[in-house]
């Protein structure tokens, strides 16, 4: 027996929901539609939204059943919430450009759906990078950019959460560095969202041809724009799909400091090619609930993927964090690191998957999770898993712990005259350093600590409190 | 490199048994209520015992097959006789059972190992218990080890206060098969601070085509006791699937210690999918050790639930998966109370095609303070058309838990097989020996017999798979 929702209705939100229900009523096929009569979108790319939706609707929240008893989408409650549908600024390239901060290549800064800056440094422009929104790309160089859309090959076609992102986008960002264009200086993309009852859906290309070497720093924050006095939710569901090619280095860093009534979907999947590498410094601070996936294909031969990750969960925050990396190629290696630390009630998912195909002879692949539980209510969840299908390989590991504060370490830095909360600050940012010591801008870096500092401080006062 | 190799035939076959023997009394192919209720009435079963049997039969009939494990879907229910009795009454001496099952167990060397360090035996062929000796010392002392049916009849109030409370029919869909047609297994009760001297012994055996297994084993070890049960499997092998589907309940009570070990070899045509659990009270220990050699399929998952502080969990699972083999096993410690313990310690062997998967629970709940637990697989492959999987769920509640967790997959290393071939060993040798060392956390832990046993077999499968 099921019960017609209301999208709109009270009893819809109070109705106790199972764990996998989604939390959004927003997804049709007449909104696909919509987005893309509304943009003037060509066949092919309305074909796109409405395959996507058709994968969307056909399949479950969670398709690994090695997860589906840790799935849990209640604290979301998005009923209310509207999708953009004709973006305020769909078309801006970096020729309409605004001068860009010193110490970047690159700018482009999104508040909700409209783009608020875009620009490239003279050297990146003179080496013919390309930054752009999804509308200037589709109007300016459509044959390339449909070849980097359609067939959505850069997206996990079994995640449903991706498939809405792909159906129903309404925002895109696309960076293409040229062959062997090698830029000390990284790419900032700053996304604004937060308002209330919002959804906004975003994709993001990334494309290095061979040889080429960048940096990119990815700023997810809470929106600037000035909203009515609501206290729904918002969503943000965003996709990084990135096509590294041969002999290519990329270095991804991402802070993640939304507002603590956003819901964050995120997808980001990289296909390294052979020689490549690929670094991802990856925090997360905000959000009410956060589901979030990355997908390493370790493609080429001898290509490489680094990913740090840290959680500093509080309050009732949960964040559900899924990573698949698969070896295909020969000689791939794979080294993956998660951290995370735990106030009140908050609470990780940590998923992690390492794969080795029968074809990824000699691969080295290392996973860990590590958590830190600093508060009774909390729980953390690891899941690290193996699946192997080639023994000959240098190394096919994971490791994980939990443990409270180490005792003697707190001990040391006492003995040393550091009053007991300074040392025990210490060592809860000690072990968050390795990813803030991977940020590629000393601004950032300066900002992540302040952020994991203030979000420790209001964690005491918060305990003080209570 | 293969050249070099010695060639060697898989002799397992000689160790596989099937005797021709009259069956008294079976149920119909297939399963309906109506042979739950012959299989009750025919052993003449008090109605609460017939109202559990019903009741874990609705839920089997309405419980979705698991689709998390695969090849599941082919075991076929209808083709399965749930219930063969091989003769009439529990044989009290050994000279009463019947000479063509003696001579199997002959074969399977029961009194030899009996003179040498059996407390008892319980031996079960097909879907009773046939032979079953008790030493007098441990009747003496108040011990009872017997046929599960039997203990129904003589223990009705112990087998009712504890059946179905560690594993209720409900817990997943093959412990609702084996309360609703079980048959058989093993009863042990071990009063307040007896310590029975020997390990207790129980040999389980599948005959027949098609035949079911599904022996209910309930174990209570009460304050301050202590016990060792060990269980060891033969069985014939046959073209078409057999399913054997146990359950296995410990009840670990304050202060006791109970250690119960098993090594699984049946043939590979045999689904294994068993359902094991203790409950751990205050201060009490409970061991599985537990490995798997056999099978087609092995799914099984040795389970403790700490329920009582400084309660331990110790649990080795090994694992080895030879061609058409699947062995999805692992262990699950479940953190209940404060200043428990747990280490879960897992090897697994996959060869010649054959996928070996561990997978396991570490929980902490609320409420359970000062944990200490950890857990570390290892996975040995030693050929690249085999498979490894490892799906450990780590849930921690507590924030002083301390869980460290390792896993590692690899393949034998060069290195090593050619130091031991410098030293005059063949390649077969040399590769078996450092199997043999890679799964002594297990052999180590077992009676010496035993232990030369485990080591025979995994010499036969070793060289089954160079042949």
């Amino acid at each position: 027996m099921s019960l017609a929702r209301s999208p709109r209705a009270t009893t819809a939100r109070t109705a106790r929901r199972a764990p996998a229900d989604l939390p959004f009523v927003f997804a049709d096929r007449g909104l696909a539609q919509a987005l893309a009569a509304e943009r003037d979108e060509p066949a092919w790319l309305r074909d796109e939204r409405l395959a996507a939706f058709t994968a969307f609707e056909s399949l479950a929240v969670e398709t690994n059943q090695l997860y589906t008893p840790y799935i849990d989408l209640r604290a979301a409650d998005l009923f209310t919430a509207r999708p953009y549908v004709r973006t305020a600024i769909a078309s801006a390239t970096s020729a309409d450009a605004s001068p860009v901060p010193a110490g970047t290549s690159g700018l482009i800064e999104l508040d909700e759906d409209g783009v608020t800056s875009i620009g490239l440094s003279e050297v990146a422009r003179a080496r013919g990078v390309t930054l752009e929104t999804f509308g200037a790309a589709l109007a300016r160089d459509p044959a390339a950019f449909r070849l980097e859309l359609e067939g959505g090959a850069l997206l996990p076609s079994t995640d449903k959460l991706a498939m809405l992102t792909r159906a129903f986008w309404s925002q895109g960002v696309r960076l293409l560095i040229p062959d062997g264009v090698s830029l000390d200086e990284p790419f900032v993309l700053r996304w604004a969202a937060g308002a209330p009852d919002r959804a906004l859906l975003t994709r993001t290309f990334v494309r290095l041809g061979r040889g080429a070497r960048v940096a990119l720093v990815e700023d997810l924050g809470p929106s600037r724009r000035p909203t009515a006095a609501t206290d729904g939710q918002s969503m943000f569901a965003g996709t990084l799909e990135i096509d590294l090619g041969p002999d290519a280095e990329l270095r991804v860093a991402s802070i993640q400091d939304f507002g603590a009534s956003q819901v964050v979907l995120q997808h980001r999947q990289a296909a390294i090619g052979a020689g490549a590498n690929l670094h991802w410094a990856l925090a997360q601070l905000g959000g009410r609930l956060v589901r979030s996936r990355v997908d390493n294909r370790l493609e080429g031969d001898r290509s490489s993927v680094e990913q740090v990750e840290i959680v500093f969960g509080a309050e009732e925050q949960l964040f559900d964090l899924t990573s698949y990396t698969r070896h295909v190629g020969r000689d791939t290696t794979g080294n993956l690191l998660s951290k995370g630390v735990l106030l009140d009630a908050a609470r990780t998912y940590m998923k992690g998957m390492i794969t080795i195909d029968k074809t990824a002879v000699g691969t080295d692949s290392f996973l860990g999770e590590f958590g830190m539980n600093l508060s009774k209510k909390t729980r953390s969840v690891a899941i690290p898993s193996l699946e192997i299908d080639q023994p000959d390989c240098r190394r096919a590991a994971h490791s994980s712990s939990v443990g409270p504060i180490d005792e003697t370490q707190l001990f040391y830095l006492e003995s040393r005259g550091i009053p007991p909360d300074e040392a025990r600050k210490f060592i809860v940012l000690g072990f968050l350093e390795p990813v803030v010591a991977r940020m590629p801008l000393e601004d950032e870096r300066e900002r992540l600590r302040g952020l994991l500092e203030a979000k420790w401080n209001a964690g005491l006062e918060g305990a003080a409190a209570a | 490199m293969t050249a070099t190799r010695e060639i060697v035939t898989d002799r397992r076959e000689e160790f596989a048994f099937h005797d021709d023997i009259v069956y008294l009394a079976e149920t119909k192919r297939g399963l309906s209520r109506q042979t739950v209720e012959e299989i009750s009435a025919f052993k003449k079963e008090p109605d609460w015992m017939l109202q559990f049997r019903l009741r874990a039969y609705e839920h089997f009939v309405q419980r979705p097959m698991p689709t998390w494990t695969d090849g599941l879907d082919r075991i076929d229910f209808d083709k399965i006789v749930y219930y063969r009795k091989p003769s009439d009454r529990e044989e009290k001496s050994w000279d009463d059972v019947p000479d063509q099952i003696k001579a199997t167990f002959e074969r399977l060397g029961i009194p030899e190992a009996e003179r040498k360090f059996l407390a008892g035996v319980g031996a079960q062929y097909d879907s009773e218990v046939v032979y079953h000796s008790v030493k007098e010392e441990l009747t003496k002392i108040g011990v009872v080890f017997m046929g599960t049916d039997q203990a129904l009849i003589e223990y009705p109030d112990i087998v009712k206060k504890y059946i179905g409370t560690i594993v209720p029919p409900e817990d997943n869909k093959f412990a609702a098969l084996n309360s609703a047609v079980w048959s058989g297994g093993s009863f042990v009760y071990v009063p307040k601070g007896v310590e029975v001297p020997l390990p207790l012994q129980a040999y389980f055996r599948i005959n027949g085509e098609n035949t079911g297994q599904f022996e209910r084993t309930l174990i209570v070890v009460e304050e301050g006791a202590k016990v060792h049960y060990i269980e060891g499997c033969t069985a014939p092998i046959y073209a078409t699937d057999s399913l054997h589907a146990a359950v296995v309940e410990v009840v670990a009570l304050p202060g006791s210690k109970v250690r119960y070990t098993t090594i699984q070899n049946w043939s590979n045509d045999v689904y294994n999918l068993v359902t094991k659990r203790a409950h751990a009270y205050a201060n009490s220990t409970v061991e599985w050790i537990d490995a798997n050699t056999g099978s087609r399929k092995t799914v099984k998952y040795p389970s403790i639930y700490l329920r009582g502080e400084n309660a331990t969990a110790d649990i080795i699972s090994v694992a080895v998966a030879g061609k058409g083999q699947h062995q999805d096993t692992g262990a699950k410690a479940i953190h209940l109370a404060p200043n428990t313990k747990s280490r879960i310690v897992s090897k697994s062997v996959s060869k010649d095609g054959g996928r070996a998967t561990y997978r396991g629970q570490l929980k902490v709940s609320p409420g359970a303070t000062n944990v200490v637990a950890s857990v570390r697989c290892d996975a040995l492959m030693l050929d690249d058309i085999s498979r490894s999987d490892t799906y450990p769920y780590i849930d921690i509640q507590e924030d002083d838990t301390t869980m460290t967790h390792e896993a590692t997959v690899g393949k034998i290393s060069a290195e090593q097989v050619f130091y031991l071939m410098s030293r005059g060993l063949t390649e077969n040798e040399a590769q078996n020996l450092i199997v043999q060392g890679f799964l002594e956390v297990f052999t180590k832990e077992l009676p010496m017999e035993y232990a030369i046993e485990f080591n025979r077999l995994v010499k036969l499968e070793m060289e089954g798979s160079l042949g």
